[in-house]
């Protein structure tokens, strides 16, 4: 009996090690190939992460800064070259957010970024309380609404009716101190936590191109999350869904545009925010303006392809990408202006861009086998 | 066949079988416990996915964790052997009372498992090397007939060959699918995740699988072969284990499998345990008597076999492509088969020109849209949740429209229902789902 056990246990450990011994000799004598680099997501979150991400918030950080510095000279000095000044950078550092709004995974979201710096629209009623208020409470989600650059937009551009107006609130006004010392208090607040987040990835880095897993809590599975919800709320809904009543019985809100007070860039931040989308997608080097490994890369490494035309998936919506583009470079500059008379434009850019999102949410998701649940799964 | 029903075993086989089934029961409560999964799948959604005709069986709030406290307990008594019928009907009533909850947790081997206790229920697991036997000479047995070990191997042996049969179509031989897009994403593993970027590597695995379910449990029923049978269930499952998130399964099916050997095997390892645990093994003057099951044991099995081997083909009787309208898929062994991922955005319309987006976030669980979103009773379900719903919060008849869109093992994804069906006027029922819009493509095969 003993020994009858004793020969069993002895085949079971020689089959064992020849199976481990095939599994691993596979692995050793094969030199990786352009497909398996292609396959390789650690080589495409280096990429996303040394040519994209990190120098994309540097040149934010720029951007921001030089809205900072021209926010205190104008903050020193109010007159009409210092606002337009100001007004000049705002925009500017406005369009270079938008480029990085889409990384909401991570450091950005740790500090919730987006969150104070870009909901919209802006809460007057909240401004104005704090103003009269200077240790009113940022950190909460009621004051989202109340700092970041839609704040700004309302501060530098939506008090009066005229520029003359608006300057008397910073001079002659009786509480143009304070309001002075808000909008410095609202551009120091973005440098901090911008700041955090730079430093942050510092660290971070190494953290993220290291997580190569597709299961939650991966870098993929958090990006993929991240780049997809950004497409499909903060640009589709936010930018056009909302504004054009598309998402809720067609009732109009052209209120709700983005940069609503300034008006003319809306068009403009929603093209950026979504050109970022198509090149973080293909992913293009924010230095070198060429293409990298990316999700476009991995896709067609896969093989993801619609078996019924033979077309890869990332060429079809890199198409897709193309159409919602064609549609907002049809619109005018002002999205408020746009949604008053020519509504039926901005939802055709909401009804392509569903289509952007449905790919990106399922036929992508999917390809990439990115998992979305943590629990038992025997696969449906 | 009157040979056979009187052909004796000796009874630790199945002896074997109560403890370590009962244990790995009570280490996946444990588990599911400990993960905090009874509040996030069980208490905290707003609702819950009833399966057609059970709809009174809902999660039982706080309570819930109650039910699994006792459903634990059970496990542990059928494992001890301690007050054996009454724990084996309280396992097999608990634990298919938490699997009936909600739809969106279904797997295939909570179902295994509820069937396999309703049959513990009926067999005399007890009456060797168990508390009940030591306690009560008079049900202590030695030996029990052959067919109730045989039960539990045919049970087995239905959930291998049903779920390899499920394989034998064009996806799964011709594509590799799905595990063509899930095996490269482990391709960072240690060791073995380079393979996982051949394109050959998924086409083996599919095969090898397939071949290993249709021919595992004839390779286990011969003794010339089963010690390499096992080993092949040992290296199958713990390489399932390691790839992919299927939780306690493959442990089980590695424990469930020893049923097949010898007798003197589970002897062996009984004689081992009860040195362990320094308790006597067999009680006295019972060492040669034969256990005789109630006479309306083994028409009741030929019925629940005859079920079991009939309802997974249910699905022939429904139009349609199988993966696609899942009418007749679950209960069916149809494992790991399917890579299917959606998305369904519902519009409610109120006559009083109210009208609304739903973002499905506000009632479910990520799990639970996951599964609905390609699950058209669940789509439909859900449908009627929210007509009810909206119903309640001033919609006058609301009407439920649905923009969804459905991918398949790799093909481009598209509408499962057309966005002009009203689901709110739609029934559930064992008929065809008409409103279900077609695949427009074959899978071949079973």
């Amino acid at each position: 009996m003993k020994s009858f056990f004793e020969k069993k246990y002895i085949l079971l450990l020689i089959l064992t090690g020849l199976l481990w011994a095939c599994g691993g000799g596979g692995e050793t004598t094969d030199p990786p190939t352009p497909v398996d680099e292609g396959k390789d997501r650690k080589l495409i979150l280096t990429h996303l992460a040394d040519n994209i991400i990190i120098p994309a918030y540097g040149n934010f950080k720029a951007k921001l800064t030089l809205m900072v510095s021209n926010g205190d000279a104008f903050m020193a000095k109010p007159d009409m070259t210092t606002l337009t000044a100001f007004r000049a950078s705002w925009v500017e550092a406005y369009t270079e957010w938008e480029k990085v709004e889409l990384f909401d995974f991570g450091p950005a979201e740790r500090q919730t970024l987006r969150s104070f710096f870009n909901i919209y629209p802006a809460s007057e009623k909240g401004i104005n309380d704090n103003i009269a208020d200077p240790t009113a409470n940022l950190e909460v989600p009621a004051s989202f609404a109340q700092q970041g650059f839609p704040a700004l937009d309302y501060l530098l551009n939506g008090l009066g009716t005229t520029d003359t107006a608006i300057l008397a609130f910073y001079t002659t006004a009786p509480d143009a101190a304070k309001r002075i010392a808000y909008v410095k208090r609202l551009t120091s607040r973005m440098n901090t936590l911008l700041d955090k987040v730079i430093t942050e990835w510092t660290t971070y880095r190494e953290t993220y191109i290291s997580k190569t897993g597709l299961d939650i809590g991966s870098s993929f599975s958090l990006m993929v999350n991240g780049f997809v919800l950004h497409y499909e709320r903060f640009i589709r809904s936010g930018k056009f869904g909302i504004p054009s009543g598309a998402m809720l019985n067609g009732v109009i809100s052209p209120e709700k545009v983005e940069a609503f007070y300034k008006k003319d860039i809306s068009r403009t931040l929603a093209q950026t925010a979504h050109q970022a989308v198509i090149d973080f997608f293909n992913g293009k080097n924010i230095k070198t303006g060429a293409d990298g490994p990316s999700f476009k890369t991995y896709l067609t490494a896969l093989g993801a392809k619609d078996s019924a035309t033979g077309q890869s998936l990332a060429e079809i919506i890199n198409n897709q990408f193309a159409a919602s583009k064609g549609k907002m470079e049809g619109l005018k500059p002002n999205l408020y202006e746009e949604v008053k008379t020519n509504n039926p434009a901005m939802v055709a850019v909401y009804t392509e861009m569903q289509k952007a999102v449905r790919m990106l949410k399922v036929d992508m998701t999917s390809a990439m086998s990115i998992t979305i649940t943590y629990t038992d799964n025997d696969g449906d | 066949m009157q040979q056979y029903l009187k052909q004796k075993i000796p009874a630790a086989p199945l002896a074997v079988f109560r403890i370590g089934f009962g244990l790995m029961l009570l280490g996946s409560i444990i588990r599911f416990w400990a993960k905090g999964w009874i509040f996030d799948l069980y208490i905290k959604p707003r609702y819950f996915f009833p399966f057609y005709g059970f709809e009174f069986v809902k999660p039982l709030g706080n309570a819930t964790y109650l039910l699994f406290f006792v459903c634990a307990l059970c496990a542990l008594l059928v494992a001890l052997g301690w007050f054996y019928r009454v724990a084996a009907v309280g396992l097999f009533l608990s634990f298919t009372y938490i699997e009936l909850m909600d739809k969106s947790t279904y797997l295939n081997h909570y179902y295994f498992i509820s069937l396999v206790c309703l049959l513990m229920v009926f067999l005399p697991a007890h009456v060797y090397f168990s508390i009940d036997a030591y306690r009560n000479r008079r049900i202590a047995a030695a030996y029990i007939p052959q067919w109730c070990v045989d039960a539990i191997k045919l049970m087995i042996g239905i959930l291998y060959v049903y779920a390899g049969l499920a394989k034998l179509n064009s996806d799964w031989l011709l594509h590799a699918q799905p595990l063509r897009i899930w095996l490269p994403a482990r391709n960072d593993m240690p060791i073995i995740g380079p393979l996982f970027n051949k394109d050959w590597v998924p086409y083996a695995f599919s095969w090898f699988g397939c071949l290993y379910d249709l021919t595992i449990p004839f390779l286990l029923l011969r003794s010339g072969t089963r010690w390499l049978a096992y080993v092949a269930v040992i290296v199958f499952h713990v390489l399932t284990a390691l790839l992919f998130p299927i939780g306690m399964f493959p442990h089980i099916m590695i424990v469930a499998a020893l049923i097949f050997f010898s007798p003197d095997f589970h002897k062996g390892i009984i004689r081992q345990l009860s040195r362990w645990f320094r308790v006597p093994e067999t009680t006295g003057t019972a060492n040669s008597r034969t256990y005789v099951p109630r006479s309306y044991i083994l028409p009741v099995f030929l019925v629940f076999f005859s079920f079991q081997i009939l309802f997974p083909f249910r699905y022939l009787l429904y139009p349609g492509e199988l993966f696609w309208t899942e009418q007749g898929y679950r209960f069916s062994w149809r494992v790991m088969l399917m890579e299917k991922a959606g998305y369904a955005q519902f519009t409610v319309i109120g006559k009083n020109d109210k009208r609304m987006v739903v973002n499905n976030n506000d009632f479910l669980s990520t799990l639970q849209e996951k599964m609905m979103s390609t699950q058209p009773d669940m789509l439909l379900q859900y449908a009627h949740f929210l007509r009810d719903y909206y119903a309640q919060h001033g919609f006058e008849s609301p009407q439920v429209y649905v923009d969804s869109y459905v991918t398949l093992n790799g093909r481009m994804g598209k509408p499962l229902v057309s966005p002009e069906t009203d689901l709110a006027k739609k029934e559930d029922s064992f008929q065809h789902k008409s409103w279900i819009l077609p695949f427009n493509d074959t899978i071949k095969g079973f």
